[in-house]
């Protein structure tokens, strides 16, 4: 079950430092990327609850993101439903395949699950690709950003987004760690770590699964929603089994189960992206070694390696801060 | 009605060809799993990499050198994975060795990339396959049959070797349990390095019967990996049972379905996979009650 | 409470249970004795779901439970131990009563605020921490504890869903002399209401605890009677202590 410690706070006040720096400091293209960062932070939490905490590897959070931007973009444009409501509209039926997959899924373990979270998603793909309704290889383009000019906020404007789509990160962030440390996340731990005992003592786990699926993909969709917004167009390859697999690896690289490190993650591997993209046009070789590299070093990705080198010593200083003021707490965490 | 005949049975042909070819690949990396309990999603990058080194060498000796060079290429390349990769993972659980076979594809992806260059590569079909053959009231390109022949032919071999020989006896005691297997005197290390091997040798022979029929590209071996993963899935990990019916059911959904059903044939195939897992999350005939 | 009728089940050409039919009034201690391969830990799983029997019924509470699944059998008040430790690992001794106790409690599956925190989950998992000894190891991961801790967190975590029966699968196995004494203290507490059905191989641990005592054989109901009545059996001696003597 996930709880904070003063080395996931720190990271936190240090990420979103930097990204509120660059949000009001950046040019057009560092604002780009900063949007990209944080989008693609969105869907690195919502693969985290899922796989981080639940041990459900999914391979088709890719497709739940491509549901939610086709969903907002035909809602919006095709539907004329006016932003807000095309928002919703998109989160929920995102939210709701996921957990028609999710409950689905549910008996499958290990490579039958990533491989039936796969076929899931390359079905949604294939369809998108070829029904006209999509657009088909073309997608569908036209699509309008949120109209917040009621609070004076115009998301046409490259900054005023980047900063709309920080602050929707943070809510999500927020959202996400009230799942993982409500009844519900606490169950979830559970069948983590023993699947069969939990069932003994009479939890439904294929509903839990489900119902965390479905929350994941909630916020899968609305990443999607804002990748769709962003771009102002969607194409069938959001869909593509290949993002759910960037997103699989950013979450290995950031820290499976640590939801902070996933956050730095996505910051390291768009930056890497961008940086090495620069170079060199074989970006693909420096993700795969580094991907070999951090699996077989055997830590948890980066920040996994931080928390195992520094965490203990500050959180025992931290202990130590703390002690006076609120023993109970320190003893529970013990 | 015999034209419509000689249709299906062109389809027929089209259908088991494709199996065959799935089959190749699909054997090597279902047996893998089912000693090493990993799924090596490196299986079609090495896949690419036959097609690549045949390429190459039929550049230089024609068609039959690539064929035969390929496999034997790729092994190489398998045991410098197995020995620089695998086997420093053995002990790390199956979800740290899929990542490391996940990071394989990225960097082998453009490795190809590197040494062969973006362009698409082509590779002749050799003058003694070149024409068409008349069978069942078609005429079918004797290579496609040639690959069908071939399909069958390590089907063939494969199965005599599982169940009549001492090795083959030693595989399944390692798929059934590893741990007993070992305290048999079975050296398991031995039998996963050669296992790790043909498996790696077959990913390379079928990217070299594969490379006349597509053009040789960096990203075929993403685009046959699903489809292979589909194939052991369905069939069940683990076993060569499994592997061939996975390959004949992909084959032929694959196939029939672009005839029958043109605007659902691509969802077809995962809606059945989807199907199957729900009804047998363990596949039709995996090798573990 | 607890009713079996005809239970059969087999694996293949092998028959593991056969006919058995058991009836375990409200309160009832039971001991389910029987050589290695008689069919206990198989009956264990029919009664509880795990196993579908090939005929037969289980009865819960009046109610036919057999077609339903095992969380639904658990809900209904059946739980059980297992021989093998089933704990959650990685967890604290405190966390695994309380997930158990969550499931009880219906806080299980809320949004709301952690199961853990609240007062009718931590009420259950102190009591049970009481009953089981676990009190001094609460705040310790399961990997922390001796392997006779985690025996008692075992029969603790089946405790904490407020059970109407109780299967037990050798609660004592592995466990030294000493610690089996502890358990037959612990049995003793657990309130008198509780139906308990315990498979033991500790004879001096079966006898003492036992109101009723079953003797399974091959998957046959051999025996079933008073401890008294099956400590003067021949037949018992024979088929049980007999080939327990020879090994």
């Amino acid at each position: 079950m996930f709880r904070h410690t003063p080395l996931r706070y720190g990271a936190l006040v240090l990420l979103a430092s930097a990204a509120l720096f660059q949000a009001f400091t950046a040019e057009y293209f560092g604002l780009e990327i900063l949007t990209e960062i944080v989008i693609l932070a969105m869907l690195v939490i919502a693969l985290d609850m899922v796989a981080g905490f639940g041990g459900m590897v999914s391979l088709c959070h890719g497709a739940l993101l491509g549901v939610g931007a086709y969903g907002y973009a035909i809602l919006s444009t095709k539907l004329g439903l006016t932003p807000v409501v095309a928002m919703a509209g998109a989160v929920a039926i995102a939210g709701a395949v996921a957990w028609v997959i999710g409950a689905i899924c549910a008996r499958s373990h290990g490579i039958y699950f990533i491989m039936a979270t796969l076929a899931f998603g390359q079905m949604g793909y294939s369809y998108v690709f070829e029904a006209p309704l999509f657009g088909g290889d073309d997608g569908l383009g036209g699509i309008a950003r949120l109209d917040l000019s009621l609070i004076g906020l115009d998301l046409n404007d490259g900054r005023s987004f980047a900063l709309f789509s920080l602050g929707v990160l943070a809510a999500i962030y927020g959202v996400a760690v009230l799942i993982l440390r409500s009844g519900l996340g606490r169950s979830l731990s559970g069948v983590m770590h023993n699947e069969q005992r939990m069932r003994a003592l009479g939890l439904t786990v294929w509903r839990v699964k489900a119902d965390v699926f479905g929350l994941s993909g909630l916020i899968s969709g609305l990443a999607g929603v804002m990748a769709a917004q962003h771009v102002m167009f969607v194409s069938p390859g959001l869909l593509s089994w290949t993002v759910s697999g960037e997103a699989l690896v950013v979450v290995i690289l950031g820290g499976l189960g640590t939801l902070v490190g996933p956050l730095l993650g996505a910051a390291v591997f768009v930056l890497l992206k961008h940086e090495v993209g620069a170079l060199t046009s074989y970006w693909h070789l420096v993700v795969g070694i580094l991907l070999i590299a951090v699996v077989m070093s055997r830590a948890n990705g980066i920040f996994g390696w931080i928390e195992a080198r520094f965490g203990a010593r500050i959180e025992r200083r931290a202990a130590d801060a703390v002690r006076d003021i609120d023993p109970r707490e320190v003893k529970t965490d013990a | 009605m015999s034209l419509d005949l000689g249709f299906w049975t062109l389809q027929a042909l089209n259908a088991l060809q494709l199996s065959m070819l799935l089959f190749l690949l699909s054997i090597g990396l279902t047996v893998i799993f089912g000693l090493m309990h990993f799924v090596n999603l490196a299986h079609g990058a090495l896949y690419a990499l036959g097609a690549y080194f045949a390429a190459s060498a039929a550049a230089v000796g024609g068609y039959w050198a690539g064929f035969v060079l390929a496999p034997v290429a790729v092994a190489g390349v398998g045991v410098l994975l197995y020995s620089g990769l695998i086997q420093r993972m053995r002990k790390s659980g199956p979800m740290a060795q899929v990542l490391v076979t996940f990071g394989l594809i990225f960097a082998l992806l453009d490795i190809t990339r590197i040494v062969w260059g973006d362009l698409a590569l082509g590779l002749e079909v050799p003058d003694l396959l070149a024409g068409r053959v008349a069978l069942l009231g078609v005429e079918y390109p004797a290579y496609r049959l040639f690959i069908i022949a071939l399909g069958l032919a390590i089907f063939g071999a494969l199965a005599f070797a599982l169940s009549r020989t001492q090795i083959g006896a030693m595989i399944r005691a390692g798929v059934d349990n590893d741990a007993m297997a070992a305290c048999l005197g079975i050296n398991v290390e031995r039998l996963f390095f050669i296992v790790f091997c043909v498996g790696c040798a077959l990913a390379g022979l079928a990217g070299a019967v594969a490379a006349p029929l597509l053009s040789v590209t960096p990203d075929m071996g993403l685009q046959i990996l699903i489809p292979t993963l589909i194939v052991i899935v369905i069939g069940g990990l683990g076993s060569l049972k499994g592997a061939i019916a996975g390959s004949l059911i992909f084959g032929f959904v694959q196939t029939f379905g672009a005839v029958l059903a043109p605007q659902l044939a691509s969802v077809l195939i995962y809606a059945l996979l989807a199907a199957v897992l729900v009804i047998r999350p363990v596949g039709l005939f995996p090798a573990k009650g | 409470m607890l009713e079996t009728r005809n239970l059969d089940k087999s694996f293949g050409a092998v028959h593991v249970t056969r006919g058995v039919s058991l009836k375990l009034e409200r309160g009832e201690r039971r001991v389910i004795l029987g050589p290695n391969g008689a069919g206990k830990t198989t009956l264990f799983n029919l009664l509880v779901g795990e196993l579908t029997p090939d005929s037969g019924s289980v009865h819960l509470a009046g109610e036919n439970v057999t077609a339903l699944p095992v969380a639904r059998r658990a809900r209904q008040g059946l739980s059980r131990s297992y021989q093998k430790n089933t704990l959650f690992d990685g967890l604290t001794v405190e966390e695994n009563l309380g997930l158990a106790a969550a499931i009880h409690t219906g806080h299980a599956t809320t949004l709301r605020r952690d199961s853990l925190a609240r007062p009718e989950v931590r009420e259950i998992v102190a009591e049970v921490a009481n009953q089981v000894n676990l009190m001094p190891y609460l705040h310790a991961r399961v990997s922390e504890v001796s392997y006779g801790v985690r025996r008692q967190l075992e029969v603790g975590v089946a405790l904490a869903t407020r059970p109407l029966v109780l299967l037990m699968d050798e609660p004592t196995s592995g466990v030294g002399p000493e610690m089996a004494k502890g358990f037959h203290d612990l049995l003793n507490n657990l309130p008198r209401d509780l139906t308990l059905l315990i498979i033991e191989h500790d004879m001096d641990l079966a006898f003492d605890v036992a109101d009723t005592i079953t003797v399974l054989n091959y998957g046959e109901v051999v025996f079933d009677g008073l401890p008294e009545a099956a400590r003067g059996s021949t037949l018992l001696k024979e088929i049980y202590l007999g080939s327990w003597e020879d090994a």
